[in-house]
C-alpha cells in the first residue's frame, strides 16, 4: 500500500510540477493566435524531456552524482564551463520569470501591486529552501499545481466543438491571420518551454538528494513515462481555453489575467480560485527548482558542497548562490520590466542553450565507467540523436526569427 | 597536460566569449522594434499592428465586464485584467504617436487610427471605475462613470467599431 | 599507483584525476583536482622529466580562468591536499580527513561564518524531523 501510495506521489508531483510560468504564457499565446495548430510541438517537448529526464535520472541513480559532476569529469572544464554558462544565464532569467509570475497570481487576488509582492514572492521561496525538507517541498508544490486541471475542466464545461479541436491538432496550418515566421517562432518557444534545461539538472540533483539508487530506476521511469504525458496534457488544456474563448474574439493573450478569464468563463470563481492556487503553486514550485538549479550547476561545477538534504552551514557557498540568485532576480523585476515579457525571453533563450545543456547528458549516459552496464541502450542513442538534429534545428533557427518577427509580434 | 589543454581551452573561450556575446545583443534587440522612419507600406502595417492590440484590449475589457456583471470573477480579477488592459492600449497609442508616417495615406491612417485608441483608453478607464464602484467604492453618477453594464457594452461596441473602421482604412480584412 | 597491501591499478592522471571530485571523510565534496604535484622518489631531489615521480600533494585553487585560457598560476596561490590524506580513487576522490582541517576549505568556512552562520537557522537539519 505505501508503495502504491509512494507510486502515485511520484507522478502526481511530476504532473504538478511540470507546467511553469514559461508553459501557462506560451501556451495561452499560441492558443489565442494558432489554435491548436502547435500541439504538436508540446507532443514533440513531452517526449524529449522525458527522453532526457530519463538518462539523466539514471545517470544520477547509477552512479550515485549529479549529471552537472560528471559533465564536468568527462568533459572537462571547457565544455562543462560552456555549458555553467549557458545554463545559469537562462536558469537566472526563468527564475526572475517565475518570481514575477508568483507576484502577477498574488496581484489577482489582491489590489497590491506586483511590484510590493515581488521581495515577498521571494523571501518566501528563500524560507522555503531555506528549511524545509526536499521531499515535503516537492510534494506541496506538485501536488497543488495538479489544481491546475481545472483548465481542463473549463475546457470541459465549455462544451466546444471538439471535432475542430481534433482537426486543428491533427492537420495543422497557419491561421490566415498570421505568418508563417511566426508561426515557427511560437513553435520554437513552446519547444523551449516544455524542454526547460533546468529540469533536467535538477531533475538528476534531486535524484542525489533523495538517494535513489538502481533500483530506484524503474519507479523513476514511470513517474516521467506517466507524469511529463500528463502535464503535457495540461498544457494542451491551457491552449485549448485560449483558443476556444480568447481567439475567437480576437484577444491576444498578453498578461495573466487574460490566460484565467477562460476558466472563470467556464466554471465562475470557485473553479476561478482553484486555477489561481494552482498557478501560484507551479509558479512558487518552479521558482524553487529554478533557485536550486542555479545553486546545483554552480556547486556542482566548482566542486562546493551542495544539496538540500545538507544544513546549510555545511553547503555554505551553495546556499550563497541561492541567496545572490534571488536577488538578481528581484532587482530585476524591481526595475518594473513585465515578467511576461520576461518569461516569453526566457522560452525563446531556453531553445537556445539546449544544445548545451543536452549534448552533453547523452554522452554521460553512454560512459560506461559511470553507468556500467545501465549505459543507453541502441533505441535510446537512436531517440537521442534524433532529438539532437531537432534541438540544433531549433537553437539555430531561434534568433533569426525572433529577429525577423521582432519577437513574435 | 597543458599544451593539449590549452588547444581546447582555446576553442572554449571562444565558444564563450561568443555565447556572450550573443546573448548580450540578444537582450538588445527586442528592445529595436519597429523603427520610427519607415516605407508605406510598412507604416501601415504598424498601424494595422497597433489597432488589433487595442482590438485585442477592447475585447477583453468586454470579456471582463460580461464576467464580472454575471459574478463569474471577483473585482480584484476584473481590476487587475483591466489594468493590463491598460497598459496594452499605452503600448499601442504610443506606437502611433511615434510613428512619422512617409506619406498623406498613411499619416490620415495614423491620425483616424489614434483617435479610435483614445476613444478605447477612455472606455476601459470608465470600465474600471465601473467596477471600482460595483465593488464599493464612493463614485457616483455625477462623476461621469457610467451606471450599467449595458451602457459600457453599448459604449465598448462603439469604440471597436471604430477601430475596426481605422483597421480596414489602413488594408486590414 | 600502489597502496600498502592493495593490488596495483594503472590510472591515467588526466582521464582519472583531472577535473575530479574531492570528498572528505563524510563524503561531503571539498574542492576539484586542478592540477597534481609530482615531487622525485627521494624527497631531497627536484623532479625532473624521464626520472620517475611520485605524486606529493593534490592541488586546488583559483585555475578557472587559467585552465580556460592557458597558464598556471603560482604555488603559492595553489592550496594543497597531502596525497597520504587521500583514502580511496574511484569516481571521485575520498580523503581521510575531514574537509574543516583542510586549508582549500577555507572559502567555505569563511562564507559560513561570516554570511549563512549568522542567518537563523543554518545549523539546522532540514532531514531532521523537527
Amino acid at each position: 500500500m505505501k508503495r502504491i501510495l509512494g507510486a502515485a506521489l511520484g507522478i502526481l508531483t511530476a504532473i504538478g510540477g511540470f507546467v511553469d510560468i514559461g508553459d501557462l504564457v506560451t501556451n495561452a499565446v499560441v492558443g489565442s493566435r494558432f489554435g491548436l495548430s502547435l500541439v504538436w510541438v508540446v507532443l514533440l517537448g513531452v517526449v524529449g524531456i522525458c527522453l532526457f529526464a530519463n538518462m539523466s535520472g539514471r545517470v544520477a541513480a547509477v552512479s550515485g552524482r549529479a549529471t552537472f559532476e560528471v559533465i564536468r569529469e568527462r568533459l572537462g572544464p571547457r565544455a562543462a564551463g560552456a555549458n555553467l554558462v549557458a545554463s545559469f544565464a537562462i536558469n537566472l532569467l526563468t527564475l526572475t520569470a517565475e518570481v514575477g509570475g508568483i507576484a502577477l497570481a498574488l496581484h489577482l487576488v489582491s489590489s497590491v501591486e506586483p511590484r510590493l509582492w515581488i521581495p515577498v514572492a521571494a523571501l518566501a521561496v528563500w524560507l522555503v529552501l531555506w528549511r524545509t525538507k526536499f521531499q515535503i517541498m516537492e510534494n506541496v508544490a506538485g501536488l497543488l499545481g495538479l489544481l491546475l486541471i481545472g483548465f481542463a475542466v473549463a475546457l470541459f464545461l465549455l462544451g466546444p466543438d471538439w471535432g475542430e479541436l481534433v482537426r486543428q491538432v491533427t492537420q495543422p496550418s497557419v491561421p490566415q491571420s498570421e505568418s508563417p515566421a511566426v508561426y515557427w517562432f511560437y513553435a520554437i518557444a513552446l519547444f523551449g518551454a516544455a524542454m526547460t534545461p533546468y529540469e533536467v539538472f535538477f531533475f538528476s540533483s534531486g535524484a542525489v538528494e533523495e538517494g535513489w539508487k538502481a533500483k530506484d530506476l524503474a519507479q523513476n521511469r514511470v513517474n516521467v513515462l506517466v507524469g511529463f504525458p500528463l502535464g503535457g496534457l495540461l498544457s494542451v488544456a491551457i491552449a485549448a481555453t485560449a483558443a476556444v474563448v480568447l481567439l475567437p474574439a480576437g484577444i491576444e493573450v498578453s498578461s495573466l489575467s487574460q490566460i484565467v478569464l477562460p476558466v472563470a468563463a467556464a466554471g465562475g470563481t470557485l473553479l476561478l480560485a482553484a486555477v489561481i492556487i494552482g498557478i501560484f503553486a507551479a509558479t512558487f514550485g518552479a521558482a524553487l527548482e529554478t533557485s536550486l538549479s542555479s545553486g546545483y550547476t554552480l556547486a556542482q561545477f566548482f566542486g562546493w558542497s551542495w544539496g538540500k538534504f545538507r544544513r546549510p552551514a555545511r553547503a555554505a557557498r551553495f546556499h550563497l548562490t541561492l541567496i545572490v540568485s534571488l536577488v538578481v532576480a528581484v532587482a530585476v523585476l524591481m526595475t518594473s520590466v513585465d515578467p511576461i515579457a520576461v518569461t516569453e525571453m526566457s522560452v525563446v533563450f531556453s531553445a537556445v542553450a539546449l544544445p548545451l545543456t543536452y549534448v552533453p547528458i547523452l554522452v554521460v549516459a553512454n560512459d560506461p565507467e559511470y553507468m556500467g552496464r545501465h549505459v543507453n541502450g541502441r533505441v535510446m542513442n537512436a531517440l537521442g540523436g534524433v532529438y539532437l538534429v531537432v534541438i540544433v534545428v531549433a537553437a539555430l533557427a531561434a534568433i533569426p526569427l525572433m529577429i525577423a518577427t521582432g519577437a513574435g509580434s | 597536460m597543458h599544451l593539449v589543454m590549452s588547444q581546447a581551452a582555446e576553442r572554449g573561450a571562444r565558444v564563450i566569449a561568443g555565447a556572450a556575446l550573443a546573448l548580450a545583443g540578444l537582450v538588445a534587440v527586442p528592445s529595436c522594434t519597429v523603427p520610427s522612419r519607415q516605407e508605406p507600406g510598412q507604416a501601415t502595417a504598424a498601424v494595422r499592428d497597433a489597432v488589433a492590440q487595442a482590438t485585442s484590449a477592447v475585447e477583453t475589457t468586454r470579456l471582463t465586464l460580461r464576467l464580472f456583471d454575471d459574478d463569474r470573477i471577483p473585482s480584484t480579477v476584473a481590476d487587475t485584467a483591466l489594468l493590463d488592459q491598460l497598459r496594452v492600449l499605452d503600448e499601442a497609442s504610443t506606437a502611433l504617436t511615434t510613428l512619422v508616417p512617409p506619406d498623406d495615406a498613411s499619416a490620415a491612417h495614423r491620425a483616424a487610427s489614434a483617435d479610435a485608441v483614445d476613444g478605447a483608453v477612455t472606455s476601459v478607464v470608465d470600465a474600471r471605475a465601473w467596477v471600482a464602484r460595483e465593488a464599493g467604492g464612493n463614485l457616483s453618477a455625477d462623476g461621469g462613470v457610467p451606471t450599467s453594464y449595458d451602457e459600457l457594452a453599448s459604449d465598448l461596441t462603439d469604440v471597436a467599431d471604430g477601430l475596426g473602421q481605422a483597421y480596414a482604412e489602413a488594408g486590414g480584412q | 599507483m600502489t597502496r600498502a597491501g592493495r593490488s596495483t591499478r594503472i590510472v591515467d592522471a588526466r582521464l582519472h584525476l583531472l577535473s575530479r571530485q574531492v570528498l572528505d571523510d563524510h563524503g561531503e565534496p571539498v574542492a576539484v583536482v586542478d592540477d597534481l604535484e609530482l615531487v622525485a622518489p627521494d624527497a631531497s631531489q627536484s623532479p625532473a622529466p624521464g626520472s620517475p615521480a611520485r605524486i606529493g600533494a593534490v592541488l586546488c585553487g583559483p585555475s578557472l580562468v587559467t585552465r580556460l585560457f592557458g597558464g598556471r598560476p603560482p604555488a603559492s596561490r595553489r592550496a594543497r591536499i597531502e596525497w597520504d590524506d587521500v583514502e580511496r580513487l574511484g569516481t571521485t576522490l575520498e580523503l581521510r580527513v575531514r574537509a574543516d582541517s583542510l586549508d582549500v576549505g577555507w572559502a567555505e568556512r569563511w562564507v559560513r561564518d561570516r554570511m549563512i552562520g549568522r542567518i537563523p537557522g543554518g545549523q539546522h537539519d532540514p532531514e531532521a524531523s523537527s
